[in-house]
């Protein structure tokens, strides 16, 4: 199960997407300006009750965001690497290990806000900060990467499934590679060209009605955090 | 209940056409995160969300394929499982990844651009092989160059250390993906698509 949004009723899933998206971007900001432990650690204590207001566990977030954070600690590690002994300095480590860690607490929020927003929010949040043509070929096209995602997944499933079931694994790797792609684009192509025609034949407008956001008392907080943390970075 | 009483401004089918492909080239480049094969030059497994890469810049060309890999970024963000290894999110864009998320849409629109020779589309099925392999090594070129720079900026290390923990063991597996994708590219099966 990756992190993917979980319905519920916690104050974060009522809020409208677009304070969230701002809280987001401003905790960033935040972190990057204060990468001293001080900053850090309040960043933490407010990174874990946001992650926590959404009733995620935190160790389920560590736990599916594993592979991603040997790429956010390695460097850091590496850095600390010595010719010689000690082989490993702590003090040349330590400003890497606090840039990895600020990178964790941002992923940590940015899971909260995933785990608490519907993409058809997410959506009309984009067509809301975008303007005219633009606005409307980017949410529809993310309306239809959600849609496709699981069906080209399972394209890929099955072939793999095929060519296991005919010994195909014992190929090259390259054979491999190129024969799971070309099924997986054969099938892509046609759907994206179905797709097409259907949304031809369904009037796909410039000027489609979408959900009305609406932001309600309960997104001050949150705008008021997001000021306070930009204010703070700035100071 | 209010209601709208408006004109309805149809999408043309050339602009519908590509944006449903370029719409399921992000998805495919997205589930091509989760298929990994063991690499038999390095420990670290192939996964083939770079070739998804390449593959839109061939085949979409410069325009589409950077809109595709711009699309893949924005579902990523908003919370769509799409980065590597299932991941998803904000934060993805602005941590130790970002760097390789934001070369995509660069490298499609280079890539695009070398093996089409400019903003119009040709056949790629008909472009010589090496044209075909420099525009992907071209691609790698920028897809490593920022993907490394993105590192020692949001991981505050040197250029040695990104490199290390973040590209090395990962750069063998793109000659096995760019020979491939030559492969794919002249694929019999895909020249009526």
């Amino acid at each position: 199960m990756t992190l993917a949004y979980e319905p519920g009723e916690t104050v974060v899933h009522r809020l409208d997407p677009r304070s969230k998206l701002v809280v987001q971007i401003a905790f960033a900001v935040a972190a990057f300006v204060h990468t001293s432990p001080r900053g850090l650690a309040v960043l933490t204590v407010l990174g874990l009750s946001l992650l926590a207001a959404t009733r995620t566990s935190v160790g389920r977030t560590l736990w599916e965001l594993r592979f991603v954070l040997v790429l956010v600690s390695a460097p850091a590690f590496v850095e600390g690497l010595t010719w010689g002994a000690p082989w490993f300095s702590i003090a040349q480590a330590r400003g890497p290990a606090l840039a990895s860690y600020r990178v964790l607490l941002i992923l940590l929020v940015s899971a909260a806000y995933v785990v608490s927003t519907p993409v058809r929010d997410s959506e009309a949040a984009i067509r809301w900060a975008v303007p005219g043509k633009v606005g409307r070929l980017a949410s529809t096209g993310v309306a239809l990467v959600v849609r496709f995602l699981p069906v080209l997944q399972a394209d890929l499933a099955a072939i793999r499934r095929a060519m296991a079931a005919r010994l195909g694994t014992e190929r090259p790797v390259i054979d491999r590679i190129r024969i799971v792609a070309i099924g997986g684009l054969e099938r892509a192509f046609l759907r994206a060209d179905r797709l097409a025609l259907a949304m031809n034949a369904r009037c796909f407008a410039w000027n489609p009605t979408l959900p009305e956001l609406q932001c309600s008392w309960l997104d001050l907080p949150a705008l008021a955090l997001a000021a306070g943390l930009l204010f703070w970075a700035v100071l | 209940m209010s209601t709208e009483a408006g004109g309805v401004d149809l999408v043309g089918d050339e602009v519908a056409r590509n944006l449903a492909r370029a719409a399921v080239f992000a998805a495919l480049t997205g589930a091509f995160a989760y298929v990994s094969f063991p690499n038999p030059l390095s420990p670290a497994p192939i996964t083939l969300q770079v070739l998804g890469v390449f593959l839109a810049g061939i085949l979409l060309g410069p325009a589409w394929g950077a809109v595709s890999m711009a699309l893949y970024l924005l579902a990523g963000a908003i919370g769509v499982p799409v980065f590597a290894g299932g991941s998803a999110g904000f934060g993805a864009l602005v941590g130790s990844t970002a760097g390789y998320l934001w070369s995509y849409p660069i490298a499609a629109a280079l890539i695009g651009a070398l093996v089409h020779g400019g903003v119009s589309l040709r056949d790629a099925g008909e472009a010589s092989s090496v044209r075909l392999i420099g525009a992907m090594v071209a691609g790698v070129v920028v897809i490593y160059g920022l993907g490394v720079l993105g590192i020692t900026i949001v991981n505050d290390v040197g250029l040695v250390a990104a490199f290390v923990a973040g590209a090395a063991a990962f750069i063998p597996a793109e000659a096995l993906k760019i020979v491939a994708a030559v492969g794919i590219v002249r694929s019999e099966r895909l020249s009526a698509a």
